[in-house]
């Protein structure tokens, strides 16, 4: 039995020897350096660029420009429109305009500075109001990339039936993602005159597809291959060096490196949007939520990344992991001449649920309800409906993720002055949103008698290797020692979509399961279980069938409707509880984290500690998106002003797991990457609330802010 | 070795240690962290030259696969490895922080681990890793 | 990327000045943290005068009744030093918060005052103590107080050939004496307010108060307002309020009314209530 237990990752072995290779451990001597040379302006044409100096350099070998694009020169996750080079016009500060190739990394970055661009500015549009309220816009097709709505039962009939109503505007920061290694990567031709590209990378068939369109090439002439990533978060899931890389080979038929300084990144990189919730809830006295009402603006920056992906998840999650009859949401992304926004770990939902769990306690307080009791009044249950009017058939944990922080929540005892504590929850549909998102995995019976599991899926750090293992060693009962894993190479793997939305346990998982009860009917067959070896059931059937056994899973969602958002998002959600008690010091505005309980459904624990470490990350994150981060376009550069939680601010953190098995999820499991994060800031803001009286709507809530809010109160009293 | 040489290059480039990373370079992340004398540094800011004479550790000098220091199997075990880019810099800073004291508390461990910053873990599992090695090594040192 | 320079480690103080007077364009280099970084961003010297093997610039020593440390202590040395940590716990403490571990163990006090950040840890429990600075060159040596050798943010009055040798510092035996600061994170921050303080009472009154905040001022700041208001005055709730009035009193009149000062001013006003009132 695998699953189930706490297997050590099979790479924390190469992590703790240091021999493990992230994409820039792989630079040789003989490769070149290719490095971006990006805009300093928000918005403007460019009338002229002057390389000359820069191409006179020894060492320089290429200056590369949106003409040496052969193919498409435009990208996108959802719809292309991002250019991987400017072509005569930028839209953000740091959009990329060409790509100097030179011998190494200190000439290429020495010649950046030789290269003259000549812009003429364009108005630029730096907020969502100037976006809905100019005649000029980011993009010819409007101001608007995106507005998706929900509308469930009739509002406006809620809150008449309501005793208490709450409203309030709540807005967050731009986040960066932070991940420790930055973007990276290498890339050659190979001796059949493919393009490889090895990267730090959360997706590799996303990006040959990406890749093959730029040089019009076939797919079959392009490989990616994912290198060990150092985190990502959601920020190695559109093109950073990849289309660089491919192109700088394409060119000049030699390998190059390529890897972002932290400043790069931190100019470059997609970030958490930016989100203005306009929210309202009613209650009824005896605590049933009534109707919701919100109104999203975010700022997508000039193109569209994940932005529409953001805007459609949010609608739909906005009323929270509550029975709420009546619910009208609206998400509008506004182009703007800011960084892109993009996927990061939530989508939309930690925001959204920094809002709605506010709301909870707020009303909880003016109707004399505890917060808990409110929460388990509302919460969705099996047989439920959700906001999307879905009902909720299978493992739907809240209740039990409420009830085992329930015996910590009632034995609270406030201590000194500041001391206080708050309750957050949240669901979150694993996968992407009502749409097809299939994962492939195939199993190869190999003439070494070995059985070798072939799939896309990438691991960023959180485990799916080790848990897909797990899953298939449970399937096919064969011993760890003649399994092989063979992942993240475009050239021996089918897609298996990226890893994001929490997906990879619950999809690819099933996928490998999928592949895995196929191979097993075959050994079975073969004798394999009664003692035949593998390498001799190979040797007798490879010449009658190709001893491939292909494994497939797209979740059954059905779809929602594209005016209302009715009818079945995802086929899985995951739910939880977090805890936190604060101590805030009020003469400064510091606020403590004291601890925090964390109670997760997670269907089924695959392996126990891997979901733990994601839950203790997801909190740290948490806390940085509370307390301390906050990203400012176009100022902020490094970790000297963007701060993201030490060991010091992260404190003591009780995980409790519940198990509520979701049928069509490999052994019952769902997934946990994105939960662990997402209801954190909302119980911890709440912790704030219940400790110094002080309700916040703004993210961070950081010591400086935190004192103002504490000397209006004082002002008020 | 020229003298306008990083010890973070030195290592990276002549040595080929690329257990060594950069995250920064401006020493606000600590991955780069190497031990000098037994003492955590940023490699990214000491110049190459500063080492003459001087000890150097980095994560190579724990162990390798043939026979594992106890702080890289507990960081095994543990969890305390997900992406694994902070991994040896937080290796080096549990080993100089059990040299000078045998028993750390949680608190103790979480102010030597505080300078380097790690996006993953919560640091919750690098800081159980580590006091598992510490009890490991003081109940083999005691037999 | 750094551009090229030459590096000398050279293993005497008298070595170390002569490649100040005699090299061209030299800096010194101590622990790197901050000259590195500037460096990296583009600043540019010719020659780097590494004085971290000089032993005679390291460590803390008595003389006189002043306690003198050497330009290279790392903060590390000086948070752990007895004699420092009996004699001046504020600075004591105030080493122990810069940076992260591994910057206290390269970044040295002398640097922290030559590069004279008004965020500098280091300047306010200085102050507190009248710390006198030692500038030597090949020909010269002179003395300056912190508060003249500091004109203001990252400007001091060292020249090209001059090192901060060494800094000295009184014992205040018998006062009381604290340091705060406050940050963004719970640890390697930037200081965003600090407050240094020491006070000898008698029977309940103010005998000596010695108070400097940093960071909050573009040169550094002792509130000799208010310790002359405090002298001799009884230690209550209504005299603290007061003397907080008049050292916000001060800052303003210094630097105008900042931005930061919604957020700091009432800070400082509630931290200084709590060490001048004894709450």
């Amino acid at each position: 039995m695998f699953v189930g237990r706490d297997l050590t990752k099979i790479d924390a072995l190469a992590k703790v020897t240091g021999k493990a290779a992230f994409s820039y451990d792989l630079k040789t001597e003989e490769m070149l350096f290719a490095c971006v040379l990006r805009s300093e302006r928000p918005h403007a044409r460019i009338t002229n660029i002057d390389a000359r100096a820069a191409l006179a350099v020894p060492g320089v070998l290429r200056i590369l420009s949106a003409t040496d694009i052969p193919g498409k020169n435009v990208y996108g996750a959802i719809r292309k429109d991002q250019p991987f080079l400017a072509d005569g016009i930028v839209r953000f500060v740091g959009e990329p305009i060409l790509v100097v190739v030179a011998q190494n990394e200190t000439v290429a970055r020495q010649v950046l500075g030789l290269i003259k661009v000549e812009y003429a500015e364009i108005p630029s549009i730096l907020s969502t109001t100037a976006a809905a309220e100019s005649p000029v816009h980011v993009r010819e097709e409007g101001s608007l990339l995106a507005l998706r709505t929900l509308r469930k039962g009739d509002v406006e009939r809620g809150f008449a039936d309501a005793d208490v109503v709450i409203e309030h505007t709540y807005k967050t920061q731009w986040i960066d993602h932070a991940f420790m290694e930055t973007e990276a990567g290498v890339a050659y031709p190979d001796t059949d005159g493919r393009i490889v590209v090895r990267s730090s990378t959360q997706n590799i068939h996303y990006k040959r597809a990406e890749i093959a369109r730029m040089l019009a090439l076939p797919e079959e002439r392009v490989r990616v291959l994912q290198a060990t990533t150092g985190g990502g978060f959601g920020g190695k899931l559109d093109v950073t060096v990849e289309g660089f890389l491919a192109l700088a080979v394409y060119h000049l038929k030699r390998p190059v490196v390529m890897r972002f300084t932290r400043e790069e990144s931190f100019l470059s990189n997609t970030k958490r949007h930016p989100l203005h919730i306009e929210y309202k809830t009613g209650f009824r006295k005896d605590g049933a939520i009534t109707a919701v009402k919100a109104n999203i603006i975010g700022d997508t920056g000039p193109y569209a990344s994940y932005g529409e992906t953001v805007c459609l998840r949010v609608p739909v999650h906005a009323a929270g992991p509550y029975e709420v009859p009546n619910v009208h949401a609206e998400c509008r992304m506004f182009f703007t001449n800011n960084p892109v926004a993009g996927a990061m770990r939530g989508f939309g939902i930690p925001q959204v649920a920094f809002a709605h769990e506010s709301q909870l306690d707020e009303a909880a307080e003016q109707l004399g309800i505890d917060p808990i009791d409110l929460r388990m009044k509302n919460a969705l249950k099996k047989g439920s409906l959700t906001a999307t009017s879905q009902v909720l058939s299978a493992s739907a944990g809240l209740l039990e993720t409420l009830r085992q922080v329930e015996p910590f929540w009632r034995k609270r005892r406030k201590g000194r002055r500041g001391n206080g504590f708050g309750l957050g929850c949240m669901y979150y549909g694993i996968g992407n949103t009502g749409i097809a998102n299939p994962a492939n995995a195939d199993l190869e019976l190999a003439e070494d008698g070995t059985i070798i599991l072939h799939t896309g899926a990438c691991d960023i750090g959180q485990g799916s290797d080790t848990v897909l293992l797990q899953i298939l060693l449970d399937t096919i009962n064969v011993e760890p020692r003649y399994v092989v894993l063979d992942r993240g190479d475009t050239a021996t793997s089918q897609d298996a979509g990226s890893t994001s939305a929490s997906r990879q346990t619950y999809i690819s998982g099933s996928a490998v399961r999928n592949a895995g009860i196929k191979l097993r009917a075959f050994l079975e067959q073969r004798g394999f279980y009664r003692g035949t070896p593998l390498s001799e059931i190979y040797r007798f059937a490879k010449d009658e069938k190709p001893l491939r056994f292909d494994g497939y899973f797209d979740p059954p969602a059905s779809g929602i409707d594209k005016e209302t958002s009715q009818g079945v998002p995802y086929v899985t959600y995951g739910f939880a509880t977090h805890m936190t008690e604060v101590q805030v010091e009020e003469a400064t505005g510091a606020c403590h984290v004291n601890k925090v309980w964390a109670s997760h459904d997670v269907g089924r624990a695959l392996n126990p500690r891997l979901i733990n470490g994601q839950i203790q990350g997801g909190v740290a994150m948490g806390i940085g998106f509370a307390l301390m981060e906050d990203f400012v376009p176009r100022k902020t550069r490094s970790f000297d002003t963007y701060y993201i939680p030490t060991s010091m601010d992260v404190p003591e953190i009780e995980v409790m797991l519940v198990e509520d098995p979701e049928p069509t999820g490999p052994f019952g499991a769902k997934g946990v990457g994105e939960p662990a994060l997402i209801p954190q800031a909302a119980s911890l803001i709440n912790a704030v609330r219940d400790a110094v009286g002080v309700s916040v709507f703004e993210l961070p809530c950081d010591l400086e802010r935190l004192k103002i809010l504490l000397e209006r109160r004082k002002e008020k009293t | 070795m020229e003298d306008n040489e990083l010890l973070l290059q030195t290592l990276r480039e002549r040595h080929s240690i690329t257990s060594v990373k950069e995250g920064c370079s401006l020493g606000e992340c600590g991955v780069c962290t190497v031990l000098i004398d037994n003492e955590p540094h940023y490699s990214c800011l000491t110049l190459a030259t500063k080492v003459e004479g001087r000890d150097v550790k980095t994560v190579e000098f724990l162990g390798d696969e043939q026979l594992l220091h106890p702080l890289q199997v507990s960081f095994m075990t543990k969890g305390a490895v997900q992406c694994g880019f902070c991994t040896p810099a937080m290796l080096l800073v549990g080993y100089s922080l059990l040299l000078k004291n045998k028993e750390p508390s949680a608190q103790e461990i979480r102010e030597a681990l505080s300078g380097v910053l790690c996006r993953c873990t919560g640091y919750a599992h690098i800081i159980e890793a580590i006091q598992d090695a510490a009890t490991f090594l003081e109940s083999a040192t005691a037999e | 990327m750094l551009q090229r320079f030459s590096s000398l480690r050279p293993q005497s103080k008298r070595e170390a000045l002569a490649c100040l007077s005699d090299l061209e364009d030299p800096v010194v280099i101590a622990g790197g943290t901050d000259l590195l970084v500037r460096m990296k961003k583009g600043e540019s010297h010719r020659n780097l005068v590494d004085i971290t093997s000089i032993n005679e610039l390291s460590g803390a020593a008595e003389h006189n009744k002043h306690i003198t440390i050497g330009c290279a202590s790392t903060f590390h040395m000086v948070s752990n030093d007895t004699r420092i940590r009996a004699c001046a716990p504020s600075l004591a403490e105030a080493a122990s918060w810069i940076g992260s571990p591994q910057i206290r163990s390269m970044a040295t006090i002398g640097g922290n005052l030559v590069n004279a950040s008004p965020a500098a840890d280091s300047i306010a429990p200085l102050l507190v103590h009248d710390a006198e600075l030692t500038l030597e060159s090949k020909d010269q040596v002179r003395t300056e107080s912190l508060e003249a050798f500091i004109r203001g943010p990252y400007k001091t009055s060292i020249s090209a050939a001059e090192l901060l040798s060494s800094i000295s510092i009184k014992p205040l035996d018998g006062y009381v004496e604290g340091y705060r600061r406050v940050a963004k994170r719970a640890a390697w921050a930037i200081s965003r307010l600090s407050v240094a303080w020491a006070m000898a009472l008698e029977r309940g009154t103010f005998a000596d108060v010695r108070l400097a905040i940093g960071s909050c001022t573009p040169t550094p700041f002792r509130a000799r307002n208010v310790e002359r208001f405090l002298a001799g005055k009884e230690r209550k709730p209504g005299v603290a309020a007061e003397a907080v009035e008049l050292c916000l009193a001060e800052i303003r009149s210094i630097t105008g009314e900042r931005p930061t000062f919604v957020y700091k001013l009432p800070v400082l006003r509630d931290l200084l209530h709590a060490i001048l009132g004894g709450g």
